[in-house]
């Protein structure tokens, strides 16, 4: 066999692009950065000035006051279930509306836009917007926040599946077509198990992301851990605050061990 | 072989229902972007024909058969299944239609994470009420004509496994499945054997093969390789460049016919036994 010289065709030259891209980023944020732009101010000097401000306060956070413990297990029980009462009812609605949202198990177009459109408005208006005004609606407690949740959730969940749904191979759909299968026949006994995992993969995601959120939406009165925050911070307590903290740090860091966990199954 | 026994046949199950002839006039796809893929093509099948339709890739096989079951739409001309004209049907009636066309295709096309019983399903469609889809709840005669139509490929025993678990011959089993619990008029496959190793594909082919002459089925199948379409089919037609230039019995069909329809010699990757 004699080693004849391989044809390689000449590799394109990309480096021109990235050189561009990585010149255009670099750019772009002295640009943003330049006060007679009316760019953001980064003044480094006022993070010296202030230290000492914040310091006596980090030293109050680096000594928690475990005496608080008691009084936070009933806000710690609310903010969980808020959570997950919320991750459920929004996973329920997400099945039809991230079908909906796909192209491949949504072929009427019309249809598939205006359900998008409302899952970005949905998506677009902060979560903390949504709970001061459910609180000026409902009332100060739980139901605002789950409310909030759910919007929250909806917004997340339907994005990552259907577009999940959008780049996934659905050469299985043709074949439901060919059967003379309605799209919701379609769905339900092929797209359904089909997407289940990641449908169930995202759902566990919201609910890790609920137990944060929520003990923010607390601050505007939308119950659980933040209502209790709100109150330690007003008394200047940053040691009870401490406590609170690493609490919540304690359950996240369990909610997304378990949750990993339960994905890896999922595969 | 037991469990390859036809259902069908063993123990008073529903049979196939009566088989149909297909016929063709004058039909020719243009599809959106420009692309001509069937010019002009005329033919007729009698009902329980086994027929190979043969031709170089890109040629116009998968639109001529998608054509039979409505999947592509034509731009001219007329398909007739039955005593339908597909191109005069829509909604319920062209889903109704499909339900008597059962279809094969190259990659199988199941759903990986859903079970073997859900895939073969897929096929009661047009059978069942959505409504009825919709709560999950299959009727006993649609569990009865599922686990029939994967007895009778010999895939019965996977009926509760994942589709993704299987090998490429039992998934294309398993879609046959599919296609039978559908009780079709007339069966389409496209190039059922092409992600196929030789043997699994002649067993696949086999398969086919006893469906018509068993079911009395009408058999429209796309093969590019020769040897395939000689040994199983009794009919063959020619496609080149989107126009029928062959008509004739599989068996007589010599190298210089393929050569005719291929627009080229014969190589050895056109045949599945070199
Ligand atoms: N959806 C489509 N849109 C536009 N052009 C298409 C489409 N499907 C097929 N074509 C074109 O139509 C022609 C015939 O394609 P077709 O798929 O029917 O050929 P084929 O004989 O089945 O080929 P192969 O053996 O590769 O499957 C080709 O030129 C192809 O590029
Ligand atoms: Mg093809």
């Amino acid at each position: 066999m004699t080693a004849t010289r391989l044809d390689v065709p000449a590799r394109p030259r990309t480096w021109p692009r990235t050189v561009a891209i990585a010149g255009a980023i670099i750019v772009i944020t002295l640009l943003t950065t330049l006060p007679a732009l009316g760019g953001v101010e980064i003044d480094l000097g006022a993070i010296a000035r202030n230290w000492g401000n914040g310091a006596d306060r980090i030293a109050k956070l680096m000594r928690p006051d475990l005496s608080i413990l008691p009084r936070t297990w009933q806000p710690l029980l609310e903010t969980l279930e808020m959570a997950l009462v919320a991750a459920a009812i929004s996973a329920a609605f997400a099945i039809p509306l991230s079908l909906w949202a796909a192209r491949p198990t949504n072929p009427n177009a019309p249809f598939r836009v205006a359900v998008r459109s409302v899952l970005n408005i949905i998506r677009a208006v902060p979560d903390l917007v949504y709970a001061t005004i459910l609180v000026a609606m409902v009332g100060v407690g739980a139901l605002p926040g789950v409310i909030t949740l759910v919007l929250f959730d909806l917004g997340i969940v339907v994005k990552l599946v259907s577009e999940a749904i959008d780049s996934a191979d659905a050469a299985y759909i043709e074949a439901g077509r060919a059967a003379g299968g309605t799209q919701t026949q379609i769905n339900r006994v092929t797209a359904l198990p089909q997407t289940w995992p990641v449908f169930a993969s995202q759902v566990l995601y919201s609910l890790e992301l609920n137990v944060r959120v929520s003990a923010i939406l607390g601050l505007v009165g939308a119950g659980g851990m933040g209502r209790l925050i709100d109150e330690v911070r007003g008394f200047y307590r940053y040691d009870a605050l401490a406590t609170i903290i690493l609490e919540l740090l304690v359950v996240v860091i369990a909610i997304e061990i378990t949750s990993n966990v339960l994905r890896k199954r999922l595969r | 072989m037991s469990a390859h026994a036809l259902g069908a046949e063993a123990g008073g199950a529903p049979s196939a229902s009566a088989s149909w002839p297909v016929e063709l006039k004058d039909v020719t796809v243009r599809y959106p972007n420009g692309v001509v893929a069937l010019k002009g093509v005329s033919v007729r099948i009698e009902p329980g024909e086994i027929v190979a339709v043969v031709g170089l890739s890109g040629s116009g096989k998968s639109t001529l058969i998608r054509t039979i079951n409505g999947l592509v739409p034509v731009t001219e001309g007329t398909v007739t299944v039955g005593d339908h004209v597909v191109s005069e049907l829509r909604g319920r009636a062209l889903r109704e239609l499909r339900g008597h066309v059962g279809m094969i295709f190259q990659a199988f096309n199941l759903a990986d994470r859903a079970s073997v019983f859900h895939n073969v399903l897929v096929g009661r469609f047009a059978h069942t009420p959505t409504w009825r889809t919709l709560i999950g709840a299959a009727s006993p005669r649609d569990r009865e004509v599922v686990m029939r139509a994967l007895d009778s490929v010999g895939m019965l025993e996977k009926v509760w496994g994942r589709a993704g678990a299987l090998s490429g011959g039992q998934k294309q089993r398993v879609a046959i499945a599919r296609a039978l619990s559908q009780e079709p008029s007339v069966m389409l496959a496209d190039e059922p054997v092409a992600s196929l190793d030789p043997p699994t594909a002649h067993s696949v082919m086999r398969d086919l093969e006893r469906i018509n002459q068993e079911r009395g089925l009408t058999v429209l199948v796309n093969l590019h390789l020769m040897d395939l379409a000689r040994q199983y089919t009794t009919r063959m037609i020619g496609l080149r460049q989107g126009e029928l230039v062959y008509d004739g019995p599989a068996a007589d069909a010599t190298d210089a016919d393929f050569e005719a329809i291929y627009g080229r010699p014969i190589q050895p990757r056109d045949r599945l036994d070199r």
